[in-house]
Order: C-alpha cells, then sequence, then structure tokens
C-alpha cells in the first residue's frame, strides 16, 4: 500500500467567540490522508465535521494547528495561490450537488480547467472518459434541470475530479439521493478510487456510505474518537457495515465502551 | 415596540438602499414638476393675455398626469420589489417567530407610509428647487425677464403629488405585500434560488428572432417609404409591427446567444462560457422586461427629439420681424407715432406697401410655370404648376413695394434687395413651412423666370429674381400670402391705383426695451398704450407669440415625458438586473469555490452589464434612428428658415446626454455590483 501522506491534519483547534462566548468546535485534531486512499469521518451533528471541512477546504482558518497539502501549509496560499489550490488541488462534491443550472452538465464539467486557463478543446479527452466513467456521457448536453439527482451528483462528481485534484473533499454526497442512486454513486467512486487512483475524502452519518471506504475515522466533541481499517483483500462492504454499526451502537455509551 | 421597530426597520432601509431612496424622489420631483406647470412664470403670465389658450393646455395635463402616473407606478414596483427580495429572510423569521400575517402586512404597510412621508419631506423641497431653477429659464429664455419672478409654492400640485405619490406607492405595496405574506416562512428563510433554467430549442428560438427582425424591418419600411403624412391606420399598423418585433426579437434572443456560445466556447477559457450563459439566462428570463424597457427607451428619445424639432422649428421659422402692425388712417397712425412717449419705445416704424394689381392689362405667370416644368416632377411640383396656373391670366395678383420690403429686411438685419427697372421678386409665405417649396422654386427661378405684362399689342417682359422671399410682411402670423410678386417703387405706383395709402405701419420696439423689461413685458406696455389710442393693430404676441406658446409647451411637454421615460427605462433595467443578480449569489460563490478569483468574477460581471445594457440599447438606438427618420419625413417636417446645423448640434448634444445618462446608471450597476462580489465569502458556501 502506498504510504504516502498527501494531507496531514495536525492538531487543529477552532474556537468560535471570545471570553464567555467562546464555543470550541474542534479541540485538537490529527490525522493524516494518504494516497490513494478513501478515508470515510463518520460523526454525529455538531462535532464539527463541517468546521473540519471548512478548515480543509480554506473557508475558515483553524485557530492552532496546521493542515498540510503535499507538505505546503494551506493557510499561506494567498490571491493566485490559493484560487490554484482551491481549484486544481482540490475538487468538492456536496450534498445539494452546487452545479450552476445556467450551463450545461459539460460545461459545469469543465469550468474549474476553463477558470485555470485550460481551452475546452484541450479539456475534451479528460471530460470523455470522466464522463464514461461516471455513466453521464448521455446528458453532457443538458441542463441541470433536465437530470435525475443522481445524474446531477455524478455531473458533479465529474468536475470534481476533471482537473486531477490531489483529494477530493465530499461532504455527505449521498444525502439528497434515493438508495438506488446512493449506491450508483458510491460504486463509481470507488472505482475510481482503486482504478484511477484518485484520493478521496468523504465526511458521512450513513453506515452504508462509510462501508465503501478504506478506512474511516469517528470524531466526537472535536476530537478523533476511533478509527476503523477495511481488511482490503477479504472484507466486502456488507462485513465493514457490520463492524461499523457497532462502534456507531458503542458511540452513545462513551470511549469506554469503544473496544 | 411595534412602531420602534418599523422605525428602525424603515432607518436601516435607507442606508442600505440609496438606489430605491433616489427612485422615490425621483417619482416625486416627476410629479410635482408636471403638476406646477400651471404656477410658472411664463404660463401665469400668459394666462393674463392668452387665458384660453393656457386653459387647453391645463386640461391636457390631468392626462399626461394619469400617463405619469402609470409609468412611475413600475417604477416604484421594482424599486420596492427589489427591497423586498433582500429582506425576504427577515419577513421568514418574522413568520417564525410567531407574526401573524396580517400584522407583518400591517408592518410592511406602517413602514411604507413612513418611507413616504419622509420621501415627501425631502423629495418636495429639490421638486421646488427644480421647478424655479426650470420657471427661471424659461422666463429667460422667451424674453419675460426675471424681475417679475415669484416664488411660488403650488398647494394644488403639492397635493396632487403627495397624493398621487401615495396611490402609487399604496397599490405597488399592497401587490406585492399580499404576494410575500402569502408565502410559507419556509420559502421565504430559503434565499430565493435561480428560477428552473428556461430552454428554448434553437429552431423555435432562431424563428421567433427572424419573425421579430421581419417584423421591424417591415415597420422600418412603411414608416420611412410610406408614411408621408400622419395617417392613423398606418401609424397604427407601424407601431404594432414594431412593438411585436421588438417583443419577438428578444423572445427568440436567447437561442441566438446560445448558438453563439456553442461556436466559440470551445477555444474560450476563463469565465467566458459562464459570462454568455449568464446573458443567455437574463434573456430568456427577462424578455418581456428587456422589451419593455428597450420600448420605454425608444419613446424617450422620440419624445425628446420631437420637443427638440419643436423648439427649433418655433425658433428657427417664426423670425420676429416686428412687433406690431398698425392700421388706420395715416394721420392717426402718425398722430399715434409723435408721441414723445411713443417714440422713445419705437426701434423703427416703417410703412408696408402692398397691394393688388388693378390694371386692365394683364399680368401672365406663364413664364414661371414654364420654368417650374423644367424641374425634375414631383408631386409638389405638380400642385406649384397647378395652383400658379390658377392665378395665372388674374388680374388681382398682390404686389409688395421694393422700398417697404427692403425696410424690413433692414429691421430684422438682412441684405437690401436690389431690382433694376425690368426685374420683380417671388414672394411666398407658404414656403416658410416647407423647405422643399423653397428648393424647388428657387430651381425652377434659377432656370431664367419672367413675368409678362400684355395689353394685346405691346408684352413688357420682367426677370424674375433668382431667389425667392418669405419673411413674413405682418407681425401676426395669420396673415398669410400664397403668393405675391415684389416690384420696383416706380412699377408699383404705376400700377396701383391708390399708391400712397400703405397696407399698414410696422413697428419694431426699441432694443434697449426690450433688454431691460423683457421682450414679453415691452410688448404688454406698448400693448395697453395701443389698446388706449383705439387704433386697429396686430401684435406679434397675438400672432406668432401663440403658436410659439403652443410648439414651447408642446415641446417642454414632450421633452418632460421623454426624460421620464428615460428615468422609467433605467430604474426598471437597472433593478430588474440587480434583483436577478441576487439570485445568483449562490452561483458567484460556487466559481470561488472552484477557484475563481474575485477580480475575474468581477470582471465576468462588469461584461455580463455591459452585454446587458448593449441588448436593451442597440435594439432602441435602432429602432430610435427610424422612428425619428420617419417622423421627420412625415407628419413633423422642420420649416425652411429652420437652420438644420442647429438641429442635429442639438441632435448629437442630447444624444451625448443620453449617453451620458446611460454611462451614469452603468457605472451606478457596474459599482452596486462589484461591491457584491467583494463582500462575497466562501464560508458563506456552508450556510443555507
Amino acid at each position: 500500500m502506498n504510504t504516502n501522506r498527501i494531507l496531514q491534519v495536525q492538531n487543529i483547534t477552532k474556537i468560535y467567540g471570545k471570553g464567555v462566548n467562546q464555543t470550541t468546535a474542534l479541540s485538537g485534531i490529527s490525522f493524516d490522508v494518504l494516497e490513494v486512499e478513501f478515508l470515510g469521518i463518520m460523526c454525529g451533528s455538531g462535532s464539527g465535521k463541517t468546521t473540519l471541512l471548512n478548515c480543509i477546504s480554506t473557508m475558515l482558518k483553524p485557530t492552532t494547528g496546521k493542515i498540510l497539502l503535499n507538505g505546503d501549509d494551506i493557510s499561506s496560499f494567498k490571491g493566485k495561490s490559493l484560487a490554484n489550490y482551491r481549484g486544481n488541488k482540490i475538487g468538492y462534491l456536496y450534498q445539494s450537488f452546487e452545479l450552476l443550472d445556467n450551463l450545461t452538465a459539460r460545461e459545469n464539467i469543465i469550468l474549474p480547467l476553463s477558470l485555470h486557463g485550460v481551452s475546452n478543446q484541450n479539456a475534451e479527452k479528460a471530460l470523455s472518459s470522466l464522463a464514461m466513467h461516471l455513466d453521464i456521457t448521455d446528458v453532457l448536453d443538458k441542463f441541470p434541470s433536465q437530470m435525475s439527482g443522481g445524474q446531477k451528483q455524478r455531473t458533479a462528481a465529474a468536475r470534481a475530479f476533471i482537473s486531477d485534484p490531489d483529494i477530493v473533499l465530499a461532504d455527505e454526497p449521498t444525502g439528497a439521493l434515493d438508495s438506488k442512486n446512493a449506491w450508483v454513486l458510491l460504486d463509481k467512486l470507488s472505482t475510481l478510487n482503486r482504478e484511477e487512483n484518485k484520493t478521496i475524502v468523504m465526511v458521512t452519518h450513513d453506515a452504508n456510505a462509510a462501508s465503501y471506504c478504506s478506512r474511516i475515522l469517528f470524531i466526537q466533541d472535536g476530537t478523533i474518537f476511533h478509527e476503523l481499517r477495511k481488511n482490503t483483500k477479504n472484507e466486502t462492504p456488507a462485513m465493514f457495515y457490520e463492524r461499523i454499526m457497532t462502534v456507531i451502537a458503542q458511540l452513545g455509551g462513551g470511549s469506554a465502551n469503544v473496544l | 415596540m411595534f412602531f420602534r421597530q418599523i422605525l428602525s426597520n424603515t432607518k436601516k432601509n435607507r442606508k442600505d438602499n440609496g438606489l430605491f431612496f433616489a427612485t422615490l424622489i425621483i417619482a416625486i420631483v416627476a410629479f410635482y414638476t408636471l403638476l406646477s406647470l400651471e404656477s410658472q412664470d411664463v404660463m401665469r403670465f400668459l394666462n393674463t393675455i392668452e387665458s384660453d389658450a393656457v386653459r387647453k393646455l391645463m386640461l391636457l395635463v390631468p392626462l399626461i398626469y394619469v400617463v405619469s402616473l402609470f409609468f412611475v407606478f413600475f417604477l416604484v414596483y421594482f424599486a420596492y420589489r427589489y427591497q423586498m427580495e433582500n429582506r425576504r429572510k427577515e419577513f421568514g423569521l418574522y413568520l417564525m417567530l410567531g407574526m401573524k400575517r396580517s400584522r407583518l402586512f400591517l408592518m410592511l404597510i406602517c413602514e411604507t407610509v413612513l418611507n413616504s412621508i419622509l420621501s415627501i419631506l425631502a423629495g418636495i423641497p429639490i421638486a421646488l428647487l427644480l421647478t424655479e431653477s426650470i420657471s427661471l429659464a424659461t422666463a429667460r429664455l422667451v424674453g419675460l425677464g426675471i424681475i417679475g419672478h415669484q416664488f411660488t409654492v403650488s398647494l394644488n400640485a403639492v397635493l396632487g403629488t403627495i397624493g398621487g405619490f401615495f396611490l402609487v406607492q399604496l397599490a405597488a405595496m399592497l401587490i406585492l405585500s399580499f404576494r410575500f405574506c402569502r408565502m410559507e416562512p419556509a420559502a421565504l428563510l430559503r434565499p430565493e434560488t435561480e428560477t428552473v433554467q428556461k430552454t428554448v430549442s434553437g429552431k423555435r428560438g432562431f424563428f421567433v428572432f427572424f419573425c421579430g427582425v421581419i417584423c421591424l424591418i417591415a415597420a422600418y419600411i412603411m414608416g420611412i417609404f410610406l408614411l408621408n403624412t400622419f395617417r392613423f391606420t398606418l401609424t397604427l399598423l407601424i407601431l404594432i409591427c414594431g412593438i411585436i418585433g421588438t417583443f419577438l426579437l428578444y423572445r427568440g434572443l436567447g437561442a441566438f446567444i446560445g448558438q453563439i456560445i456553442q461556436k466559440h466556447k470551445a477555444k474560450k477559457t476563463g469565465l467566458y462560457t459562464f459570462t454568455g450563459r449568464q446573458i443567455q439566462e437574463s434573456v430568456l428570463h427577462q424578455h418581456t422586461s428587456l422589451a419593455v424597457s428597450s420600448l420605454l427607451l425608444l419613446l424617450a428619445l422620440a419624445c425628446i427629439s420631437f420637443g427638440i424639432g419643436m423648439g427649433v422649428g418655433s425658433t428657427g421659422s417664426e423670425r420676429r420681424i416686428c412687433d406690431f402692425s398698425l392700421m388706420g388712417l395715416d394721420e392717426d397712425v402718425n398722430a399715434f407715432l409723435n408721441k414723445e412717449e411713443i417714440q422713445n419705445m419705437t426701434e423703427t416704424c416703417y410703412p408696408m406697401y402692398l397691394d393688388k394689381y388693378h390694371m386692365d392689362t394683364k399680368l401672365s405667370l406663364t413664364g414661371i410655370t414654364q420654368a417650374l416644368e423644367k424641374v425634375p416632377q414631383s408631386s409638389l411640383r405638380d400642385n406649384m404648376i397647378e395652383s400658379i396656373s390658377s392665378k395665372d391670366e388674374w388680374q388681382d395678383i398682390t404686389l409688395i413695394s421694393q422700398s417697404s420690403f427692403n425696410s424690413l429686411l433692414r429691421s430684422i438685419g438682412e441684405e437690401e434687395l436690389v431690382l433694376e427697372k425690368d426685374q420683380v421678386a417671388f414672394y411666398s409665405r407658404i414656403s416658410a413651412d416647407s423647405p422643399e417649396f423653397v428648393q424647388i422654386m428657387e430651381a425652377a427661378l434659377q432656370t431664367g423666370a419672367y413675368v409678362e405684362q400684355t395689353d394685346g399689342q405691346t408684352t413688357r417682359r420682367f426677370e424674375v429674381l433668382p431667389r425667392m422671399y418669405y419673411n413674413n410682411i405682418v407681425a401676426d402670423r395669420a396673415i398669410t400670402l400664397y403668393m405675391a410678386l415684389i416690384v420696383p417703387d416706380e412699377l408699383y405706383f404705376e400700377w396701383i391705383p391708390e399708391p400712397d395709402t400703405p397696407f399698414c405701419w410696422n413697428l419694431c420696439l426699441d432694443e434697449d426695451l426690450i433688454q431691460n423689461q423683457g421682450l414679453l413685458q415691452a410688448i404688454l406696455q406698448m400693448d395697453e398704450r395701443l389698446s388706449a389710442s383705439g387704433l386697429e393693430y396686430d401684435s406679434y404676441l397675438g400672432g406668432i407669440g401663440r403658436t410659439l406658446f403652443y410648439t414651447v409647451t408642446s415641446s417642454y411637454l414632450s421633452i418632460y415625458l421623454g426624460v421620464l421615460f428615460l428615468l422609467i427605462a433605467n430604474m426598471v433595467l437597472i433593478l430588474k438586473y440587480l434583483i436577478w443578480q441576487k439570485k445568483n449569489r449562490r452561483r458567484y460563490l460556487t466559481l470561488l469555490m472552484l477557484g475563481a478569483e474575485k477580480e475575474e468574477l468581477s470582471r465576468s460581471m462588469a461584461s455580463q452589464i455591459h452585454l446587458y445594457y448593449l441588448l436593451v440599447l442597440s435594439v432602441a438606438a435602432c429602432n430610435a434612428i427610424f422612428a425619428i427618420w420617419s417622423m421627420f419625413t412625415s407628419f413633423m417636417r422642420l420649416p425652411a428658415g429652420a437652420s438644420i446645423q442647429l438641429v442635429i448640434a442639438l441632435a448629437i448634444a442630447a444624444f451625448i446626454c443620453f449617453i451620458l445618462v446611460e454611462l451614469v446608471y452603468i457605472s451606478i450597476v457596474q459599482h452596486k455590483s462589484r461591491r457584491d462580489i467583494l463582500s462575497l465569502h466562501v464560508a458563506e458556501w456552508t450556510e443555507n
């Protein structure tokens, strides 16, 4: 297994407010994301999931601690390098798709490349391969309003992967999908991870979705609480799901109950 | 508590929304300017001598007031809608916190009333200042002088303004409040996202677009080639074609833009596709308001050019020849003129000799009709030949003596007319209103026209000068000579039975008096003395002045309407654009997340604004060129005396002003949008 560390989250804390109004959202989280990993982060509501994701995607600055992408501190990015980080180094996949609904699927997908000066002609090759992987070749010239939810999310996924980012952040990507479409999407993400060596970090509270990951971090009250690794050779998603459910069941009892 | 909340809400609205407040003030100024017309200096003055004309004009004012109410309603409606779209989340929260819908409704209405009161307090002084300056400027322009200026606050106008303003505001607010209060809190709390993407199939779009173009071309052709005089049915047909054409053009434009994006996007990078799609979407969603704004701008341009044409026409052709024409017995007139007081007030006074030809011998005009036949054929030329032939052989053609006509030319500072013994000059008053008449006649005269006097045995031939004359020969324009001959004095005395009796005495007022008192005051003073003397007379004011009054007021009113349409069209455009932009906030956030820089977004936004305005302005300008062209070649002809250079210079000045106004509006939108873009923060992404 490749052990190159793409993303290093080093002891980050995030405190909102001042004085007596202080709220601690993250209290010293550290973890690494390895290359070609499908990392799941599971957490309950209010456990700091959004804050963590916002810190990684540069929407928020952590109060203390560092986040390194390939060894570079992302908090030092400004102006062009920040835009480059957002557009080229990181891809996003969100629950509500966030497609621009006045652009066709094709235009939406190649938008990150256009923004970085790649002409549409040159983007075509990467686009057709991704569209095939994600099974959206037929809808490329449609507008989002003419597509199903699953097609929209797979289009959003193609947009996240088009610029070949170092890492793709997925925030509850199946949250707005029915179970069949959720299954199709996770299967595609998992295939991209295995066959195309894409690194994905997915935040979810759905154990079913998490069972497609290769490693899962459980976060509660701003700290990492537990970690599960999938035995990639022998373990099926169903078996991994059983283990995840056990952890979730024990989460309610606090750390003392976790094996 | 409730009222404190209303107070703080209105305060916040005013601070956040200068544009909205400016709109309300513009509405007030527009109403007051129109309604206070009656109390303007010039109007008050004319009311004393021409009360009938003023009364007729004042009957027109309510009609224009209703038209303004109608248009200002849209202005206020869009301003309020923009403001309420910005506050929808706040309304949602009120409802969620348990405020009753009826109370929310009451709160909004109270806010409107408070806003109205404040706008009136701010707007009325501005309106007063503006109307007073207009009053002073026009008084100075028409020669009324500023001595008689009175500061007036027309109570009726203030009441009419307040009434109309409240009516418009409440109507707009009732419709909007009703709409917003009926919405579910959840719908209010959710930021209004972009409406469902409309797609128009390429073929259908192109078909509609080309139908629009064909309708417009048909309207242009009809306007220019068929509309020679004002004909109701044809004008209506042109208007319908033009309006339908404009609507269809914008309806189909979306597909056209889509095609352009498809064609060019392969090689473009950056936000090219996004910018194009944004424009395409704005056209697809707002084609109706784009068409309405474009037509309003066209109306504004047409009204303003009509106003300028009328204004220039009236000042250009109706040059003041003299101020009074006195009629009566020589001794009575002389007795009056010899008074010292009158002499002090008079610059010049000369007798005007004109009378009908009264000889047994025939005076033949065949030489003139023959010359006309040499000119290229046209319907006007044929008419001229026909009417001159009908006068041919007439023995009572009017003759004007050379010396009195020269006195007239001298008094207005023009070169004197030189006639040899056997020369005459052609005169026609009709040609003052028709430059073509002068053109055709002078072309004919240059080929060598003549007049012959035949008594059966001998024939005397008189050469007609190549230049014709059309200056008014008396103070009152109502006296019109279709055709006359200016003849040397010897001939006049030979051909006229009573050559010593002048037709009238033309009196010009002393220049110093006019300078000091203003033309109208000076005329009024002389008028008083003349009416006391019992002499029969015509005055400049009674004739030309009255026409001047109609043309000046009609040009004032059409320019007023033009400016109003211009303001409304621009406000509707701005507000529509900003409302739409507000809905697109999420898109810009997405772009930021995808790695676009704020400067890049700002540039895309600027191109969108430019293209958006270009779409409206180009169609309006193109329509306006043809509309104004056909207007000036049909029912609104410039009089012969009007200087074409002056009209063109004024048209260019007006057009530059129009462009400047548009640039100011564009920069306002750009500034506001740029501020919105710079205020975007990626952290907003995770909200909602």
